[in-house]
């Protein structure tokens, strides 16, 4: 509906455009348009997030010491790259870690809960700048995403969102709390010639009303609702089915919400879906760290395990970056304070690990020390992680954006990237 | 020190470069040494960086007792007790001096049929029925917006709305009390906003409470944020309207409060303990402040401010014995008419309640480099609602009343591009998801019962659970809705739209339809609160030429629900 070039306006300059008429035009084509197929030839790149919530331990994952004082319960074993090791309850993944990287330096300065997701998902600390920025999904899809796109650029499953803040509602993900389900009400009740009449005169009452008020939220309730409509006409929208799909492919990616959940997200990546985030929650093991990690290390296991091979067979690997991360990390040394053990909130030094998106896989970018407790090579700031990502992605982080309120922000500031180590 | 640790790396660098050119060490002697060299030049390398960060926040060296001191209120009559017009006049000298000092113009007062709706959502949380909305519009008493406000500031829908809006900002629901069942404490809410209760004594009720659940409601303030820390929290953000929770684990970054004080706070919290959470044994929930009270994870204050005495905000340390209850001392200070805090914060918050913008933003930073747009507005309504005991009613009734808050929210020539509004003119606000379920369920329903409106009251309607449950799905995983941005996203839209209640037409069965003039003010007045433009009215009729009666109505009562003006406060 927008060229390119308005797309880069303040809003405010879009509602004083709208106000004079100049969209009225273009605005009676709220009719459902076929989305235009993606071009062929060099494909964006698409980024799978894998959000591990509540700060996922990396001693007991991807960053074994089993000579450190808290080396824990399980057992490293190799790999598929020579010279990595990880968790024993990663056993699918190993199989395939020349496929990945895992970053073992990562140190931040965040370790209560709220904070420090917010920062990692967008790079910057809740309350800087008194403005909300953007999640990384949410600028993925600004940048990689197809402006005519029927199925949002961003679309998070399971679980809540870090959104587009100052970026608006038109980079809000679409959030699937339960992917069993599907979008929930993506099909109209009545004909198609019915809803077609509703819309045609619901278009009419808006543009009245906008006119007369000018308002802002009056043109994010119109953004919402169009895009609403692009998905429910689209014939992408059946990504979000995975009735689709054999049953022995939704066993392989395990049962549970989470496998479901990165199901859908291969499958919106094969529609062109430049950014899913799917959460898989409870990893804040204060108490009984061992049981619940090694159940969460099967549920990562079955279901990334699937996503790398099916991806690679579609040919969709080196197109598709993922990227299993939590907020922080958890404490060297175990704490016996309940009944079972656990360990406790751990920024200081943390893993996170990267497959597919055309990285040479195979690799460690940092290390810690012999207790997984001081980062003594290469540490990573959340900037750091960020600004790789978006280069991996193909994306220029040090883009700026003007926002509503006329202030500039950047993609990712102060990002001293480790991409030359993996590409 | 630093020279010495850089002597030190320099030693052993230099240790090692010798040690290289001898091969009478071993292997893993110089690997060892190698690595101690790297371990040093790495201590020294973060030493010489901490050294540099310069200290963001100039703190003078403060010691507790010698804390700046906040001035305590003076609570003072704008007029004489209750006397609304007084201080919606007031409130109305100081709008108009702000705006042209900055040159700005005033919009003019909203339309009768903007009062309605904008007056019935901010204060009965619902709109008008299509009749309610008919018998104002078509009133011919000159004092009838002032009889309107009185009337619904009377109704039982005031007080479930006050309750809902309160029930968001009190309580938190987590994993530590996720099974316990918080209406009773929203019941209590709505029972002591219906008899006007003074604010201050329901604040001094939230934070003293004691005993099970069920006998004592108010408990479900303490329920909700178990610990010392949360209280101190969620007492100085939503009572007090000062955000100290950043100081719990360093000096605030962006104000000058410390964590001694933080901590001190929360000391009066370190007898009190939340039990019986575990409802699904049967367990019943409850509160009780004992005296040595074993430390738990709960009541635990860090170590080095184990030792910090309980203090007042920015006030004095009371003097309290190990053996009395530590909870009504702080209860006392707080809700005193003369607290510096507390009638500056509720004002405050009403205000953006009712404006959707505070005198001071964010409504729970009222810090004092965070300057009020008006502070004289705000000192002297915070003095003339604690003059009135905090008289919340009061408070609604004189702010309603004045022409700032009935002000259009449509632009003008002289303010259309403010930067900052002053309240020129109305902010156009969105429906919160309480607001949107109960108006849609009263719009499709086509109430009868006038005075309830769409509330599940007892009356026939959707149940508690589907309320709930819209809720929720309209919160998507935010804590609170914003009333200044349209944030529903796609899923919302989607179920506005298909959803089987507003899509299947079945609202319209009981519409009158035998004259299709009359048949559409109807719907007009059910759901945007006026009646359809000549314009409107035309397109309307041509419309239900489209397909049968029956569908044709349903769409338009379809598009009605559906249009941002129903979702909006214009």
């Amino acid at each position: 509906m927008f060229s390119q070039a308005l797309q880069d306006r303040t809003r405010r300059e879009v509602l004083q455009l709208s106000a004079a008429g100049v969209f009225t035009a273009s605005l009676s084509g709220w009719m459902p348009l076929l989305a235009k197929a993606p071009a062929k030839g060099n494909r964006t790149k698409s980024c799978i997030l894998l959000w591990m919530d509540g700060g996922p331990t990396h001693k007991d994952t991807w960053d074994l010491k089993p000579n450190s004082k808290g080396a824990g319960e399980f057992k490293p074993i190799k790999t598929s790259a020579p010279g990595i090791e990880i968790s024993e309850h990663l056993p699918k993944i190993a199989g395939l870690m020349n496929h990945g990287v895992i970053v073992r330096g990562m140190s931040t300065p965040e370790g209560a809960h709220g904070r420090a997701k917010y920062y990692a998902h967008t790079g910057y600390r809740e309350g800087q700048g008194g403005i909300t920025y953007p999640s990384m999904g949410s600028f993925v899809a600004r940048e990689n995403g197809r402006v005519d796109a029927s199925v949002p650029n961003y679309v998070a499953i399971g679980g809540r969102s870090y959104g587009s803040g100052v970026l608006g509602p038109k980079y809000q993900p679409l959030m699937v709390q339960d992917a069993g389900k599907g979008v929930e009400d993506l099909k109209a009740i009545v004909s198609q010639g019915q809803f077609d009449r509703r819309m045609s005169l619901l278009q009419e009452m808006e543009q009245a009303f906008g006119k007369e008020y000018n308002a802002e939220t009056i043109l994010d309730h119109k953004t919402t609702y169009e895009r609403a409509v692009k998905l429910m006409q689209s014939p992408e929208a059946k990504a979000f089915d995975l009735s689709q799909e054999k049953s022995e492919t939704r066993s392989k990616y395990g049962s549970g919400k989470f496998g479901e959940g990165v199901l859908m997200a291969r499958r919106l990546v094969e529609v062109g879906v430049p950014f899913v985030e799917v959460q898989l929650g409870g990893w804040d093991t204060h108490q009984d760290n061992f049981a619940r990690v090694k159940s969460h290390s099967q549920q990562v296991d079955a279901a990334m395990s699937s996503l790398i091979t099916d991806l690679k067979e579609r040919g969709l690997l080196d197109t598709t970056l993922i990227l299993w991360m939590g907020e922080f990390g958890r404490t060297p040394n175990i704490n016996t304070r309940g009944p079972k053990p656990g360990r406790d909130h751990y920024p200081k030094a943390w893993s996170v690990a990267m497959f597919g998106g055309g990285i040479k896989g195979g690799q460690l970018v940092g290390a810690t020390d012999k207790e997984g407790a001081e980062v003594i090579d290469r540490k990573t700031s959340v900037q750091d992680l960020l600004g790789t990502v978006c280069e991996v992605l193909g994306i220029d982080y040090a883009k700026k954006y003007e926002t509503s309120t006329g202030r500039p922000i950047t993609i990712v500031e102060k990002a001293n990237p480790f991409t030359k180590t993996i590409m | 020190m630093r020279t010495l640790r850089s002597a030190l790396a320099l030693l052993l660098l230099t240790a090692l470069f010798a040690i290289s050119a001898d091969t009478a060490f071993t292997a893993d002697t110089k690997k060892e040494l190698k690595q101690a060299a790297k371990k040093a030049a790495i201590l020294e390398k973060k030493k010489a960086a901490e050294a540099k960060k310069p200290d963001p926040i100039k703190r003078p060296d403060i010691k507790a007792d010698d804390l700046a001191k906040v001035k305590p209120l003076t609570p003072a009559f704008l007029g004489t007790k209750g006397d609304t017009a007084t201080v919606a006049k007031f409130v109305d000298s100081q709008v108009s001096a702000k705006l042209a000092t900055a040159k700005l113009t005033a919009s003019p007062l909203c339309d009768d049929s903007e009062f309605l709706r904008r007056v019935y959502l901010d204060l009965a949380g619902v709109i008008p029925t299509a009749s309610q909305a008919r018998t104002f519009l078509d009133s011919k008493e000159p004092a009838k917006r002032a009889k309107l406000i009185d009337d619904l500031l009377a109704s039982p829908n005031y007080a479930k709305h006050q309750a809902d809006l309160w029930s968001n900002l009190l309580i938190r629901k987590n994993s530590d009390n996720r099974k316990v069942d918080f209406t009773s404490f929203t019941k209590w809410l709505e029972k002591e906003f219906a008899a006007n209760r003074p604010w201050n004594e329901m604040v001094n009720e939230m934070i003293t409470a004691s005993g099970e659940q069920e006998k004592a409601p108010a408990v479900g303030f303490f329920l909700s944020n178990n610990g010392v820390d949360k209280m101190a929290d969620e007492v100085g953000k939503v009572f007090l309207g000062q955000s100290i929770q950043c100081a719990q684990c360093h000096n605030h970054p962006f104000t000058d409060y410390q964590q001694t004080e933080y901590w001190a706070l929360a000391n009066f919290f370190v007898k009190t303990t939340a039990g019986g959470l575990n409802t699904n044994k049967g367990q019943t929930p409850g509160v009780q402040e004992v005296n040595n009270l074993k430390r738990n994870k709960k009541n635990e204050l860090p170590e080095s401010y184990k030792d910090v005495p309980a203090k007042f905000l920015r006030a004095e340390a009371p003097k309290m014995t190990s053996t009395e209850p530590y909870r009504p001392v702080l209860a006392k200070w707080l809700t005193s008419s003369t607290n510096p805090f507390l009638a500056k914060a509720m004002v405050n918050r009403v205000w953006s309640q009712l404006f959707g913008v505070g005198i001071v933003n964010p409504v729970d930073d009222m810090r004092a480099d965070n300057e009020p747009s008006h502070p004289e507005l705000l000192e002297k309504l915070a003095a003339d609602f604690a003059a009135n005991k905090f008289d919340l009613k009061h408070l609604h009734r004189s702010i309603c009343n004045s022409d700032a808050y009935q002000r259009s929210s449509k632009k003008v020539s002289g303010n259309a591009d403010a930067e900052e509004l002053l309240f020129a003119r109305a902010t156009m606000k969105v429906l919160t998801p309480e607001q949107l379920f109960d108006s849609i369920a009263l719009a499709t329903g086509f109430s009868t019962n006038e005075g309830k409106g769409g509330k599940a009251a007892g009356g026939k309607g959707p149940g508690q659970n589907a309320r709930t449950q819209f809720v929720t799905f309209f919160l998507s995983g935010t804590e609170m809705s914003n009333t200044t941005e349209y944030e529903p996203g796609i899923p919302q839209a989607l179920r506005l739209m298909n959803s089987k209640p507003i899509s299947s037409g079945r609202a319209v069965q009981s519409l009158s339809k035998a004259d299709s003039a009359k048949a559409i003010e109807e719907l007009y007045l059910g759901t945007l609160s006026r009646r359809p433009t000549n314009t409107e009215l035309s397109k309307m009729q041509s419309f239900l030429k489209n397909g049968t009666t029956a569908e044709a109505y349903g769409d338009i009562l379809w598009v009605l629900v559906n249009c941002s003006e129903f979702t909006m406060i214009r």
